[in-house]
Parts: C-alpha cells; sequence; structure tokens
C-alpha cells in the first residue's frame, strides 16, 4: 500500500483529494556549488519546485565548494542565478522560504576539516529546520572528486534517517573506472541510494516515448522488424564547446553524448513493454537492449572533429582553435553509428545514431521509418514525391511527434505527395514544460529511481564505448573533416548510402 | 468574423478560416469541443472566462446564448482565435450561436454537426439549470457538465436534489466544489474530529457543499452555521477553526480549465451534493 493510500484509508476526508507525494524532510547538499550547473539548473529547479510546493516544509541547501565565500553571499548569487535563469516570474516569499534554509561550506573535498564542518552544519539544520537527518547529495563534481567525497561521506555517515546521492554524468570514464567507482561506493551506499543523473531522462518528450508506444494500440504492433526498415537517432548541437575544453578533450562526443544520452534513446526506442512502471521493471527492459546490442565494427561508425565555418550566419573557429585544445588534438566532436539490436524484435533493423557539436541546428529526434507500401498499385510517376512513413518523436526543440503520410495531391489524375500531420505539446498543452532537473532532482528526493541510470546500465553503456574506441586507438583520422555548420563529414553520409538509405533531410 | 445563418454556413466559414489559417503556418489544434450555454444575464461573465480559457486548453468552442423570448432566429459568427507559439500560432475555432424563439429548444440538433469528432465535450452551463427538457438535450450530448452551484442563488437543497438525478447519466463536475478543495485538504489535515457541527464563512453554496462532504464521509448528520461572504474565508468544526490554506485562491478562468482536466466521476462530490440535497445514495 503507498502512502497516501495508507493515508486515505485511515482518514475517510482525504479520500478524493488528490494528495501530491511531497518528499520527506531533508537537507539538498550540492557538492560544487559554485559551477555552472547549480546556478543555471539546480538552483532554478529548486525554485520551481518550491514555487509550486512541492518541497518539504522543512528543507534545507547547503552549497559545498571550494570558493570561499559566506553563507550571505551565496545567498546572494544564488538568488541572482533564480532571477536570471528560473522559468516562474521571482517572489519574494518562495525565494525566503529557499533562502531561509541555505547554508555555504567552503572545503577542499580531500579536507577534513571541511568535511567535519558540513557535518556540523548539516547536524545544526536538522535542528533548526527539521530535516531529520534526511540527506540529498549531489554531486556536481569531476568523478576524481567523487571517490574522494564517498569514502568522506560514509565514514560520517550517521544512524539518523536516509540518504541518497544523486550522481552527475560522466559516471567514469570507461568500464573500469565506471566499476571502480561503483566498488567504492558499494561499501557505504546500496544501490537503492544511489541516483545516476542522465537530465534527457527528465525530458517530458523522452518520457512520451513511452507514452506513445505503451498507451497507443496502434504503434506496438508495427513496432518490429517486419514494420520499420530502420531508425535514425540524431543529437545535434549547433554549439561548441563554450570554454569546456578541458572537460571536452577528455572526454569527446563518444563519452559526452553517446555513452549516456544516445544510449538512453536506442534503450526507450527498443525496449519490450515493462510489467510496471516500477523502477527495476523499467530499467531491467532498458538493461536488456543495451546487453543485446551490437559493438559496431569500424566500418559502422564514422567520428569527425569540425573545423572553421559559419553557424547562423557567423563565422565560428574549429575545434583545433578553442581556447585550450590541442591544436592536434584528436578528440572527435561528431559520432555517426551504425547499431544492431539482436533480438527477436530487431534483428537486422539498423538503428542508425549520430551526434555533434556545431552542426546547423540544435534537434534531438527519434525517427522510425517505415517500410514502403509493399505494392502500390500506381503508376512511378504518380508515387515521385512519396517518401516513406516516417515516425518521429522531436525531443527538442518543437517537442512533438509527427508522422508524414502519402496524401493525393487535388486534380485530374493520380499524384501522391508526402504530408506531415504534426503533433506539438505546446500547442495541445498550453502549459510550461518543467524542466528535467526539476522531474529528477524531486524523484531523488521521493526515492523513486525509475528515471536514473542503474549499475548495470552504466557498465553496458561503458563496454560498448569500451569497444569502440579500442578501435580508434589504432589509427589517426585526418581532423579536421567537416566544416561548422555543415551535418558532418562526408564519410558519415557514406556510412548510411552503403546501405542504399539517406540521413533525414532538416 | 462573419455571420452565418445555418450550420452548413457555420461549416464553409470553418473551412475558410482553417485555410487562412495554413497559409499562415499556423496550427489548429483541439483538445475537445467546448459548449458554454449562456443565458442573457451571463454573458458579460462568460467572455471572460472563455478569454483566458481558450489559450490554455485549445479546443472548438460553441457558445450558445439562449434567448426564448426572442422571435426566431439563429445567428452565428465563426473566430479563429490564435496565440503565438514559438514562430507559429496555435489556432482554435470559436462559434457563437443566438438561438432565438423555439430554436433555443432544441439546441442539441444545433450542437451535434458541429461537434469535432472523436474528441470529449465539456458542456458549462452557466447560471442554475432548469433540469427541463432542453438541459437534459444537451446534458445527454456532453461527456461532462460544469456548473458552478454559487452562481444558483439561495435556494440550494431543491437545485442539488435535481443535479443528484444527473449523476447517472452524465459527470458533473462543480467550480463551487473545486473552490472548497484547498479548504478540504485543511480539513482533512486537522481530522481526526468529531465533526458534528461546521461553520462556514463564504458563499452559500460552498458552506452547503462543505457541510454535505462531512455529512456523507463521517456517516452522520452536520450542522452547518453559514455566515455570507463572496469567497471562503474561515472554516470552524465542532466550534475549533481551521487553519487557513496557504496562497491565494485560484482565478475562475483556473478553476474552468483545471476541471477540463478531468475525465473522471468524482465521486466524493456526489456524495456531498446528495447529502446537501437530502437524497440517500443509490444501491
Amino acid at each position: 500500500m503507498t502512502q497516501v493510500e495508507q493515508q486515505q484509508e485511515e482518514n475517510p476526508l482525504a479520500v478524493g483529494l488528490q494528495l501530491r507525494r511531497t518528499p520527506d524532510p531533508c537537507a539538498f547538499v550540492i557538492f560544487g556549488a559554485s559551477g555552472d550547473l547549480t546556478r543555471r539548473k539546480l538552483l532554478p529547479a529548486l525554485y520551481a519546485l518550491a514555487y509550486r510546493r512541492l518541497l518539504p516544509e522543512q528543507f534545507a541547501v547547503v552549497g559545498a565548494a571550494r570558493t570561499e565565500e559566506t553563507d550571505e553571499e551565496f545567498r546572494a548569487r544564488m538568488e541572482e542565478a533564480v532571477k536570471e535563469h528560473a522559468r516562474d516570474p521571482f517572489r519574494q516569499d518562495v525565494w525566503d522560504f529557499l533562502a531561509g534554509g541555505m547554508r555555504y561550506v567552503a572545503t577542499d573535498f580531500a579536507d577534513d576539516r571541511g568535511q567535519d564542518e558540513l557535518a556540523g552544519v548539516l547536524n545544526e539544520l536538522d535542528e533548526q529546520r527539521g530535516t531529520r537527518g534526511n540527506r540529498v547529495y549531489y554531486f556536481a563534481v569531476p568523478p576524481t572528486a567523487i571517490a574522494t567525497l564517498v569514502g568522506e561521506l560514509g565514514e560520517r555517515r550517521g544512524s539518523r534517517g536516509w540518504t541518497r546521492l544523486v550522481i552527475e554524468k560522466p559516471f567514469g570514464r570507461d568500464l573500469a573506472s565506471a566499476r571502480e567507482l561503483n566498488e567504492l561506493l558499494r561499501p557505504h551506499f546500496p544501490e537503492e541510494e544511489i541516483f545516476r543523473i542522465d537530465h534527457y531522462l527528465g525530458k517530458e518528450t523522452v518520457q512520451n516515448m513511452l507514452a506513445l508506444r505503451f498507451a497507443n494500440g496502434i504503434f506496438e504492433p508495427i513496432w518490429n522488424r517486419q514494420f520499420i526498415d530502420h531508425v535514425q537517432i540524431t543529437v545535434a548541437e549547433s554549439m561548441g564547446i563554450e570554454g569546456r575544453a578541458g572537460f571536452y578533450e577528455q572526454s569527446g562526443a563518444i563519452r559526452d553524448i553517446f555513452q549516456n544520452h544516445l544510449l538512453q534513446l536506442v534503450a526507450l526506442t527498443a525496449m519490450e513493454p515493462p510489467i510496471d512502471f516500477s523502477s527495476d521493471q523499467v530499467r531491467n527492459e532498458k538493461v536488456k537492449v543495451l546487453r543485446s546490442l551490437h559493438t559496431p565494427g569500424p566500418k559502422s561508425i564514422v567520428r569527425g572533429q569540425y573545423g572553421r565555418g559559419f553557424v547562423e550566419g557567423e563565422e565560428v573557429p574549429g575545434y583545433r582553435e578553442e581556447p585550450r585544445v590541442e591544436p592536434d588534438s584528436l578528440t572527435e566532436t561528431y559520432v555517426a553509428a551504425k547499431l544492431y539490436v539482436d533480438n527477436w524484435r530487431w534483428a537486422d533493423t539498423p538503428f542508425y545514431v549520430r551526434m555533434g557539436k556545431r552542426l546547423p541546428r540544435r534537434e534531438t529526434a527519434i525517427a522510425i521509418q517505415f517500410k514502403q507500401a509493399p505494392h502500390p498499385p500506381f503508376e512511378e510517376a504518380a508515387t515521385e514525391g512519396l517518401r516513406p512513413n516516417v515516425l518521429v518523436v522531436h525531443v527538442q526543440p518543437d517537442e512533438g511527434v509527427s508522422l508524414s503520410i502519402g496524401a493525393k495531391v487535388p486534380g485530374a489524375g493520380m499524384s501522391i505527395r508526402s504530408v506531415h500531420m504534426d503533433f506539438l505539446y505546446g500547442g495541445a498543452f498550453r502549459t510550461g514544460l518543467p524542466e528535467a532537473y526539476e522531474r529528477l532532482i524531486l524523484d531523488a528526493m521521493l526515492g523513486d529511481a525509475t528515471l536514473f541510470t542503474r549499475t548495470d546500465e552504466v557498465e553496458e553503456q561503458w563496454s560498448l564505448v569500451d569497444a569502440i574506441v579500442a578501435a580508434w586507438k589504432r589509427d589517426r583520422p585526418a581532423f579536421p573533416n567537416y566544416a561548422a555548420g555543415t551535418w558532418g563529414p562526408p564519410s558519415a553520409d557514406e556510412l548510411i548510402h552503403r546501405d542504399g538509405r539517406s540521413w533525414r533531410r532538416h | 468574423m462573419s455571420t452565418a445563418t445555418s450550420v452548413g454556413e457555420i461549416e464553409r466559414e470553418l473551412g475558410a478560416l482553417r485555410d487562412d489559417a495554413s497559409e499562415n503556418a499556423n496550427l489548429r489544434t483541439s483538445v475537445m469541443t467546448h459548449l458554454a450555454w449562456v443565458p442573457a444575464e451571463w454573458e458579460e461573465a462568460a467572455q471572460q472566462v472563455l478569454a483566458g480559457l481558450a489559450e490554455r486548453h485549445p479546443s472548438r468552442t460553441i457558445v450558445l446564448f439562449p434567448r426564448p423570448e426572442d422571435a426566431d432566429c439563429f445567428e452565428a459568427e465563426t473566430a479563429l482565435h490564435c496565440f503565438p507559439f514559438g514562430d507559429r500560432s496555435v489556432c482554435a475555432e470559436v462559434i457563437t450561436i443566438r438561438l432565438g424563439g423555439e430554436r433555443s429548444r432544441h439546441p442539441a440538433s444545433v450542437v451535434l454537426p458541429l461537434l469535432v469528432a472523436d474528441l470529449p465535450v465539456f458542456c458549462r452551463w452557466r447560471g442554475r439549470p432548469p433540469f427541463d427538457e432542453v438541459f437534459d438535450e444537451l446534458v445527454g450530448v456532453a461527456d461532462r457538465l460544469i456548473v458552478d452551484s454559487t452562481e444558483w442563488g439561495d435556494d440550494l437543497v431543491p437545485a442539488y436534489r435535481e443535479l443528484a438525478r444527473c449523476f447517472a447519466k452524465t459527470v458533473v463536475s462543480d467550480i463551487a466544489w473545486a473552490r472548497t478543495e484547498r479548504w478540504r485538504r485543511m480539513l482533512a489535515a486537522a481530522w481526526p474530529f468529531e465533526g458534528r457541527a461546521i461553520r462556514v464563512k463564504g458563499t452559500r453554496a460552498q458552506a452547503t457543499l462543505l457541510a454535505g462532504w462531512l455529512a456523507s464521509r463521517l456517516s452522520h448528520d452536520v450542522e452547518l452555521e453559514h455566515e455570507a461572504a463572496d469567497i471562503l474565508t474561515a472554516v470552524a468544526v465542532d466550534g475549533e477553526r481551521i487553519d487557513a490554506p496557504p496562497g491565494e485562491p485560484p482565478p475562475p478562468a483556473d478553476l474552468l480549465s483545471d476541471e477540463l482536466d478531468r475525465f473522471t466521476r468524482d465521486e466524493i462530490y456526489e456524495g456531498a451534493v446528495r447529502a446537501a440535497g437530502g437524497v440517500d445514495a443509490p444501491e
């Protein structure tokens, strides 16, 4: 019986009231609180939750970072961040609620004294704010810092309340380091306390993939190799690396996007229907897809790096010209691959995926291309303008779903053209879509791990990446191989043209 | 905007409006057909609420202005209401129809050909329904009836008794009931209490519904003491004051909009109305 059902059974007046799930009282600790993520995403998300009264009354936020800062300075900086980045108007009473329980601890993560101070502040907040020993630790820090922190937190772990760790990507940089990190966590924190975040899973349109597939009777019967010719998944960014050379030189597109966001989209598209929407059932099905992903051979994978070019009419530098990037860097900013999911449903159905920076536009979309009608009874000339049916799930921007169908051009004779039927989220549901972080932070506080990545998922993701990267070590690509503002290197086109197919036109 | 004098003309007008919209790369979206039955005295209030509503629930809205005292007439205006959405617009159709004389007695025949196929139909009835054949006819084509019993004056008990009759035929929402929700949460939070008497400062409808709700949930009679006020501002149970809910009460367009998001029967509301109307629950 859920908490809500129990409450309703005991209280006749609670029946029928839509009781919102509100998290238990807790303290929300952000490691890496001086960083961009805290300012742009985490605080605005906490503010949005407070604005909608979704946070518990007894709540506290503790920022922890290396920068020396007082509580007041931290609060002032966070207030600015909320004013600048929140999706709701600034309301003093909402801010006062958040700021009332907001503290800052300056600490080097390896520093015992800092950790003791943090533990002291949290104990104080338990007394002052009634947070009852419940903690969410949000790690907005590099993986190297996580290892140190986890040990420190584990040793200081009290017996009161629950603890949840939210860990930002990247979770490791290969299978070995991900396993090492899991080994470090395991003695102190069981799997159900660990929430590995992939913010793509918090996006409404990504979750809509599950609604589209499993709430509609018409799609699932044709969602297989018999009816689907192939799947194309695009994660395109028009931005460059935005000054994050230190991070990007180490990760490249394969670790930044492919390992996490892209493989999640593949898993959601290909997974079998779960028995229910509990976190383990959904994740069991996703892991099965990741396990059945066929490691692509070298011919089925293309990497690229952008050179100088034009984006939105403006000249932009090549990757190697970006500040703090090695002039002979071999880091890939683009990856395209042909993947196969080796199971009964998908055998021989290619999943073409591509992701990159400095592409002509920002777009994330999953396109399901269906097979041609088996025997169109029309003359060839009549169907010149007809393309196969494509169902596109637009993840961002223009969140929605579109289906292309063939329709007769009005007039004498028979001429058939492809037309689009569009469903736009914002058009049908005129409410602002919540930011992915709002949903995920709330779920972590509620202990619901459905939209977070489990150990075995992460390990499967890395083993695929390791296999791809191992092949790359053996050759030296001629970078740059695509101009900024174009759809990637010519070899990516060749990859799909070899199969008699082509990338979707944009 | 242009005037039509038959359903056929309305359909042609809609077609022309759609063509204009697609030329401008606009989106036409409907999630429901929204009927509004607006007697003369509610015309002004209805316009205000509708203005805030169409943007949130893109729907085909059919506003019916019945004027039974007028001479026989049928005058319709069609318009496209568009709202910016990115670099495009979302457009919803609004059809306003004046029905004079005998024509106002048979609204379903006007409405049926204009419903958007396969989508739910919500009927907002302004003012106190007469619970007559016209009412039955229009409710018969709707999936959900939305009323606001605050608009029904003081003699509520017989009206609730009549309304309870409709529960077997259609799903009913009451905006007066929706307005009590914030207070019902506070009352639920304050439980356990015996709940033999309730004092309410608010509208007559809110007070009657809250007392009916307590009586139906606690399965015993509840004595009501009512102090008239335009909005619900104070509730006490068994002489104990209940804490006021936090925040401001939502505006009318929000309340109506929330009701349009609901699709299932509200059995708790039905219980409250039966208790308020002194009707026994069905076996």
